[in-house]
């Protein structure tokens, strides 16, 4: 037996702002290619309000999970940040979410820092953490407000979203763990100096080097490592930074593209960077039958990824209507111009 | 605009959960929390947090020229609630939504929310803020 086989996902929950950019308006304001927004395959993009940052919308998709868990908050030993828009480069986002939910003070509290990876890795050692009795609960969150240099490609997608998983023991679990692997190399694709105030990437490692070697490399690692093949899996949810890419590397992997789209939500909310993957679990946990399968590969640039075999249990039923659904926060839009939408990201230069 | 660090860290659990005082004599909520009961006077309260509780929009405010600070939240937009079930009264500001979507009796939860960012390189306040119930705005 595999330690993931002890543990689960006893809650989840995500968070999506109200205000949407159209790919279309952020086309005309830079001149791109019209039928860029076409190719990605996505027409709207999710934005942050100018009250909100990781941290605000890390609190509700986990105060969303919680209340799916029904677990008492001072249960918790570990909450587990993983985004790349920390509101402080130093200070711990995570000890302010830990207080507000009231977990503090005996529990571990990190940020962790792996592109849009962060919170994977995080989710793959609160595995190892609670399966090994140190704790009994571990929250992990994905959240990110994602910065892309204005004028850049990568700002076509960019978006703001958080989901948290609460990890515990199988028993309790709406969804187990059966095994799970990494697959990770230092590679070129994507970075971000201290300087900087947005990221810069090489063009020529975005895909094949980066995105679909890793991946690809995760998922066979899991697949040699328990037997498992792509028929076995109801659903296949993969890191989405566009609503391309997700369809080609389930294609390649042997996925069925019926797989992947129930877990797609980039076309409607753009990459949503810690919480690309992991929004798409969140979704189809609230719409998944108990007995079912799915595969979990999300990756970060630098890069990586982890693959996870998820098997649904009976208790997604009676934890699924505890808390708002993805559907819910999808539904939930308002459209604002770009000058709205660079006021509320801080793309104006001004003295404050 | 700085804000004195002290007192912003010794009230953020009343900020983050809305913790409330209630007067287990005459049975009445107050926000934020003070040991003697606004309203009778007794010393008899407890603590309790309101931050599962919707609340009525009971009032509200636009201000325009916003102090130093809020420019980037203009139009600021500051409203009176009532807690559904503990009927505290909670000053607070609306977000989440445009002044045409306010009007009294609106029904909204608390979510945790920036309230004042010190610039690019101060501390950033977070706190309690009202927004229309999820499913009201889709
Ligand atoms: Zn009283």
């Amino acid at each position: 037996m595999l330690p993931e086989e002890n543990t689960g996902i006893v809650g989840w929950g995500s968070y999506v702002p109200r205000w949407r950019i159209t790919l279309e308006e952020i086309v005309e304001t830079w001149g791109f290619n019209p039928e860029q927004p076409k190719e990605l395959r996505v027409v709207e993009k999710s934005v942050a309000g100018v009250d909100e940052d990781a941290v605000t919308m890390a609190w509700e998709a986990a105060r969303n999970a919680l209340a799916r868990a029904g677990v008492n908050p001072k249960e918790i030993g570990a909450v587990w940040f993983g985004t790349e828009s920390k509101p402080y480069a130093v200070k711990p986002s995570a000890t302010i979410i830990a207080e507000a939910l009231g977990i503090t003070p005996n529990a571990m509290a990190t940020d962790w820092e792996f592109a849009c990876r962060a919170a994977s890795e995080a989710l793959r050692t609160s595995i190892g953490v609670v399966a090994s009795g140190l704790i009994k609960y571990a929250l992990v969150i994905g959240s990110d407000t994602a910065q892309a240099n204005p004028g850049d490609v990568l700002e076509l997608t960019a978006s703001s979203a958080a989901t948290a998983l609460v990890i515990g023991r199988r028993e309790e679990a709406a969804a187990y763990f059966e095994a799970s692997a990494s697959y990770v190399t230092d590679t070129p694709d994507f970075w971000r100096r201290d300087n900087s105030r947005y990221p810069l990437h090489g063009e020529a490692f975005t895909g094949e080097p980066a995105y679909f070697k890793h991946i690809i490399g995760a998922v066979k690692a899991l697949f040699a490592k328990t037997g498992l093949k792509p028929s076995d899996f109801d659903y296949a949810v993969f890191h989405q930074p566009n609503g391309t890419f997700p369809i080609r590397v389930a294609e390649i992997l042997g996925f069925t593209k019926e797989k992947v789209l129930p877990g797609l939500v980039t076309p409607l909310i753009g990459n949503s960077y810690n919480s690309s993957a992991l929004i798409g679990l969140s979704k189809i946990l609230d719409q998944a039958a108990p007995g079912q399968r799915i595969l979990l590969a999300p990756f970060g640039s630098g890069a990586g990824s982890d693959a996870f075999s998820i098997v649904v249990t009976d208790k997604v039923m009676e934890k699924r209507d505890k808390a708002p659904k993805v559907e819910d926060y999808l539904n939930r839009k308002q459209l604002i111009s770009y000058a709205l939408y660079a006021k509320y990201r801080r793309l104006i230069n001004r003295i404050d | 605009m700085r804000i004195s660090i002290p007192p912003s860290w010794r009230t953020r659990i009343y900020r983050y959960r809305l913790t409330a005082t209630k007067c287990k004599k005459c049975g009445r909520a107050a926000y934020p929390p003070s040991n003697i009961c606004r309203y009778c006077g007794s010393r008899e309260v407890e603590f309790i947090d309101l931050i599962d509780e919707k609340a009525r929009l009971i009032t509200w405010t636009i201000i325009y020229s916003a102090m130093e600070g809020f420019e980037e939240k203009r139009p600021v937009v500051l409203g009176i609630l009532e807690t559904v079930n503990t009927k505290a009264r909670v000053m607070a500001p609306l977000t989440d939504t445009t002044p045409e979507e306010l009007r009294v009796g609106l029904m909204m939860e608390p979510v945790l929310r920036r309230i004042i960012n010190e610039g690019g390189h101060g501390l950033i306040h977070y706190g309690v803020s009202y927004r229309p119930l999820l499913k009201s705005t889709s």
